[in-house]
């Protein structure tokens, strides 16, 4: 009897799994999408009348100090394009935003949950995050604009990436200190990076600036993030007598080297990698020795300099889309990152198709896209044609400007900055 | 030598703050046999209290401590008589991960209410400096080390010359019979909780008010701490500052030199020199450097 | 006039330790199993697919934790060692030497189990409170070997994964079954779950068994264990060993299937996530583990679905509200481990015994 009935069970469990097999497979089959010129047709994302894009950033946690004023330069830009009619002056966009909390799982799941309700990803913030998604980008064939300098993303043609990487940012610093800021290739060159992929690109830049301009790295401080007592690190500087120190730092540790180093009255020339530096650092009690001896390298010039007309129309659009947002650079970041999508898919609907193949065929046509001097021109096209922008601006720390930082030197393109290769990453 | 005495001297202001935070820990620990994950959390709460009281009330710094360093108290306190009261004969482990809970649940309290950007303490030290004999010593570091001592050495004389601090020994060494002498076992657990948030609380605001600035991540200082405690042995105050020294000076001694002569082990190896530190005592002494151990019956 | 003995009457041994003894329990078997074959034919969306992956993956490393802490008390902060461990191993073994979803799987077991039984001595010196700080410690200690080991692990870059769920011929990342294209969400899903199910039974088997008696003797009290010949040095280890194969197991899931990991993925937060689980789900049990998993894998998809609802969230860039979905999260996480602990201290699977056994025992359930 116990025979027989495992005997049926055995049988229903067969019948079951052939009836599933019948039904309610999901795979990729194949992609709607236009393809021919004229009016794109209805695909993932878009419906006829609005273009949707995905945002993967943080919105809460503690990196949301950049993910929201970057998605809120997203969104004004966005905001402002539609109000002159959207893209081709006929199809608006629409930012579908997703938390992504900086957590790699969560950024996995969130780009699954919206994937098949977007035609492209306007952002997707962290390197971390942006690197446990783009093997899916690459399968399913989304184009995702990163919200960093690394300099993996540019020869990825799944990744729009905008702005002058972290090495070219360093690259240039070096090369302001030894022509106008003051230094020579005898001096104690030195480094103090953060443990991790973030430092490692800046030290790659400095590296490559040694071995143009003829000098070695005297020293390389590594630290953790989050570290409360950088005595010993600073220490080891001062021991070096280190003249110049490259920080690739983010604001809060930043705030606590040069604090500990203010305090034990050492004071070479620092050079801060762009996100080592937040406004309220102006206001804060190591102001002055900044004022002093820190420099920012970064992109673009300081908030509210009317001379650039990028930064005019971005700060009249900020004053009227988003008035309560204070002056800071990630949104102008994330205002220039909509500005290299919005040219993609311009392209797109000029060659009608927004689906997953057009996007990425007309990300590989866009040509050069200029930013109205926000940051540099970026001459887009096949991944391994791909040349970011190598100028950077330096700025010094200025308590009484917007943003707190006043321009030194505004879009310096070093020669060895032109000469970096970037190469696809070995991932 | 004079770096080889600065970095002894940011060892020791380290060590000052692990020392008053394995206190907190300890005090808990030997007085109800519970590991206060959530120390951590007291600390930051501590130090977000002082920057209220010293910023958005202009309270004079000191002032900022006390009133910090009381309110503190009174959460801990609280903490004690409303969560860790019901957990009474529960095993070690289930109090442990209560802890932890309110660890989570203090650190979204922290940021809902003060925001997650660094913030910084209006104090008398900022970043001044003091030279002796050659040596750039920092204010902060100075009074860090200075007011730690003055609490231990009150701490202590607490502890063996008053009467409450006399029935909180009893009730640590053997809660029946203190209760048999009438000592009530519930205030002296409230009065351990409150004193350990207290001392967090001072060493969260010492902490804060250096270059750093106040940020979330304060808490995990605690984290660092374990260690100091652990060396020392659980159930000893003595071995809780002795432990918290030792970490410290470990720790900035090897981040002076780590570039130099550490550097086969990897970067950035002082984050763990503490651990490691930790684990090789415990194979030699398990219960660590002052603990009493165990003794245990079938 | 010979009656029937009630259902609930047991008269042997063997009978005791039957896993689906009754009717009921293989009725509820054959159930489960038709759900998780039929689930991801219906549930298409990936969205809650990769949920239920995740919480699949998380449902192994718990049973594993389980089987350390909840059976043998061995408190173990060191969870996320070992389960990055497993996914490096599966990254170097399946990407680089390309081998099939078995052997890929099964070394990072074996790596898993050596890492282990290299803790493992550690319980035999300390206890209690000094044994879960040092596998505090381990988790920092790891980091570090994370970040350095470059030629390893990447480093801080990261690595990624590219183990293909492959046995022999036929690809669960990409099923073709009578002309059905499956999605690669779809075929994971199917494995991890199947994976679930052969994990929790090996471990049930085990725990029903001498050596899951003899975990609980040590558990209980190691002299005594002693005393009466449990080897309680053995079993100490061997749990270790056989707990950090199981969450490498699920390390090595979760790479291949995020496809890239990199140092921050394994922190003390995860740990102790794990730990969360197990205590929510059920101290001691194989099930509660995967209802741990289960529920609170699914919590913050819900609670972000939902947060609209939910009055004081604040929801998108800006928007008003007091609290976070982020901080939100953690609030409830920390909240649940509180309530549950003070509460109910047997879990979710406490709460389906009573239920359980306030039927069985019906109509005399008083």
């Amino acid at each position: 009897m116990k025979t027989n009935k495992s005997i049926r069970l055995a049988a229903a469990a067969l019948g079951l799994m052939l009836a599933v097999s019948a039904c309610g497979g999901a795979g990729q089959d194949d992609d709607a999408g236009g393809g021919k010129e004229g009016a794109p047709g209805n695909t993932a994302g878009f419906d006829g009348k609005t273009i949707k894009l995905g945002v993967l950033t943080p919105l809460s946690g503690p990196v949301a100090v950049i993910g929201k004023p970057l998605t809120s330069g997203n969104e004004v830009w966005f905001e402002a394009l539609n109000a002159k009619g959207g893209i081709g002056g006929k199809y608006k966009v629409e930012l579908v935003e997703e938390d992504s909390q900086y957590k790699t799982d969560v950024t996995v799941q969130k780009y699954n949950k919206v994937k098949s309700d977007v035609v492209a990803f306007a952002q997707v913030l962290g390197t971390p995050s942006t690197l446990a998604v783009l093997p899916q980008l690459r399968t399913d064939k989304i184009l995702a604009a990163p919200a960093s300098l690394d300099a993996f993303w540019v020869r990825e043609e799944n990744l729009l990436p905008v702005g002058g990487p972290y090495q070219v940012q360093a690259i240039n610093a070096v090369d302001y200190y030894l022509t106008d800021g003051g230094g020579s290739k005898d001096d104690v060159i030195c480094t103090m990076i953060q443990d991790d992929v973030y430092g490692e690109a800046g030290q790659q830049g400095i590296d490559f600036a040694a071995e143009k301009y003829g000098f070695s790295v005297a020293n390389t401080q590594k630290f953790k993030q989050g570290t409360e007592n950088y005595a010993g690190q600073i220490g080891a500087l001062a021991g070096a007598k280190c003249q110049m120190v490259f920080l690739v730092a983010t604001p809060s540790d930043a705030a606590k080297i040069w604090g500990t180093a203010a305090q034990a009255r050492y004071a070479p020339q620092w050079f801060g990698q762009s996100p080592s530096y937040t406004g309220a650092l102006a206001q804060s009690a190591i102001a002055p020795y900044m004022q002093q001896s820190v420099l920012i390298v970064a992109e673009g010039t300081e908030w509210g300099d009317e001379s650039v007309p990028g930064m005019k129309q971005m700060v009249s659009d900020q004053g009227k889309y988003a008035a309560e947002e204070k002056p800071d650079y990630y949104f102008a970041f994330g205002y220039n990152q909509a500005r290299a999508m919005t040219a993609v898919l311009e392209k797109a609907v000029e060659n009608g198709d927004l689906s997953r193949d057009g996007v990425l065929k007309a990300a590989t046509e866009i040509g050069t896209v200029s930013f109205d001097g926000l940051t540099g021109d970026y001459k887009y096209g096949p991944a391994e044609e791909r040349n970011p922008p190598r100028a950077s601006t330096i700025f010094k720390v200025d308590p009484a400007k917007p943003f707190g930082l006043a321009k030194v030197k505004y879009l310096l393109e070093s020669d060895a900055a032109k000469e970096f290769e970037f190469k696809k990453a070995d991932l | 030598m004079s770096a080889f005495l600065t970095n002894v001297f940011a060892g020791l202001a380290l060590g000052s703050t692990y020392a008053l935070v394995a206190l907190g820990f300890v005090v808990i620990y030997k007085s109800t046999g519970v590991i206060n994950f959530a120390q951590g959390g007291l600390l930051a709460l501590g130090a977000y209290l002082g920057y209220t009281f010293a910023n958005n009330l202009a309270l004079a710094f000191g002032v900022a401590i006390l009133l910090a360093c009381l309110a503190a108290a009174v959460v801990g306190a609280s903490v004690e008589r409303l969560v860790l009261r019901r957990m009474v004969g529960q095993p070690p482990f289930a109090v442990i991960m209560i802890t932890i809970g309110l660890l989570f649940v203090l650190e979204p309290l922290i940021t809902a209410i003060w925001g997650f950007d660094s913030l910084p303490i209006r104090n008398p030290w900022n970043i001044q400096t003091i030279e002796v004999g050659g040596l750039v010593l920092g204010v902060r570091d100075l009074w860090t080390i200075g007011l730690t001592a003055a609490v231990v050495v009150a701490f202590f004389l607490f502890f063996r010359y008053t009467a409450f601090g006399l029935a909180m020994r009893a009730t640590a060494f053997d809660p029946e019979a203190a209760l048999a002498q009438g000592i009530s076992a519930r205030r002296v657990y409230a009065v351990s909780w409150a004193i350990a948030a207290a001392l967090a609380t001072l060493a969260g605001i010492t902490l804060a008010a250096g270059p750093a600035g106040l940020s979330p991540s304060i808490s995990f200082i605690a984290f660092a701490a374990f260690p100091a405690m652990i060396l020392g042995g659980l159930d000893s105050p003595a071995g809780a500052v002795l432990g918290g020294l030792v970490i410290g000076l470990a720790e900035a001694l090897t981040r002076g030199y780590q570039d130099e002569l550490f550097s086969w082990a990897g970067s950035n190896v002082s984050v763990i020199v503490p651990y490691l530190l930790m684990i090789l005592i415990l194979l030699i002494r398990p219960y660590g450097l002052l603990g009493t151990k165990d003794v245990r019956r079938v | 006039m010979a009656a029937k003995p009630h259902r609930n009457l047991v008269r042997s041994y063997a009978q005791d330790l039957r896993l689906f003894g009754s009717p009921t329990k293989r009725a509820g078997l054959a159930a489960t199993l038709i759900v998780l074959l039929l689930l991801p034919t219906v549930v298409q969306d990936d969205f809650w697919l990769s949920v239920l992956i995740y919480s699949g993956i998380t449902a192994i490393g718990a049973i594993g934790l389980n089987l350390l802490t909840g059976y043998s008390g061995q408190i173990s902060l060191g969870h996320a060692f070992f389960i990055g461990a497993g996914a490096y191993c599966a990254a170097r073994v399946g990407g680089d030497l390309g081998l099939p979803l078995p052997l890929w799987l099964l070394a990072s077991a074996a790596v898993g189990a050596v890492l282990g039984g290299l803790i493992g001595p550690f319980a035999l010196r300390l206890r209690g409170h000094y044994l879960a700080i040092v596998t505090l410690g381990l988790i920092f200690v790891g980091e570090h070997l994370w970040r350095n080991l470059t030629s390893l692990t990447g480093g801080n870059n990261g690595t990624s994964v590219l183990a293909q769920p492959r046995i022999g011929p036929l690809d669960l990342g990409a099923l073709e079954i009578a002309g059905e294209n499956y999605s690669r969400n779809q075929g994971w899903f199917w494995l991890v779950w199947a994976l679930v199910a052969l994990v929790a039974l090996l471990a049930k088997n085990l725990a029903r068994t001498r050596p899951g008696r003899a975990l609980c003797a040590v558990r209980d009290h190691d002299q005594a264990a002693e005393v009466i010949g449990v080897r309680a040095g053995r079993y100490k280890i061997g749990a270790f060993m056989v707990s950090s194969a199981i969450a490498s197991m699920a390390g090595a899931l979760f790479g291949a299937y995020q496809q890239h990991v990199s140092p921050d993925d394994w922190t003390l937060l995860l740990s102790i996530q794990y730990i969360a689980i197990i205590i929510v789900g059920g101290l001691g049990t194989i099930f509660g583990s995967i209802l741990g998993a289960v529920f609170v894998g699914a919590l913050p998809a819900l609670i972000d679905e939902y947060s609209s609802v939910i009055p004081g969230v604040a929801t998108d860039a800006g928007g008003e509200g007091f609290i976070s979905v982020f901080a939100l999260n953690q609030a409830i996480f920390g909240l649940l481990i509180v309530l549950f602990l003070v509460f109910e201290p047997r879990g979710l699977a406490g709460i389906w015994f009573r239920v359980r056994a306030y039927f069985k025992a019906w109509p005399f359930s008083y």
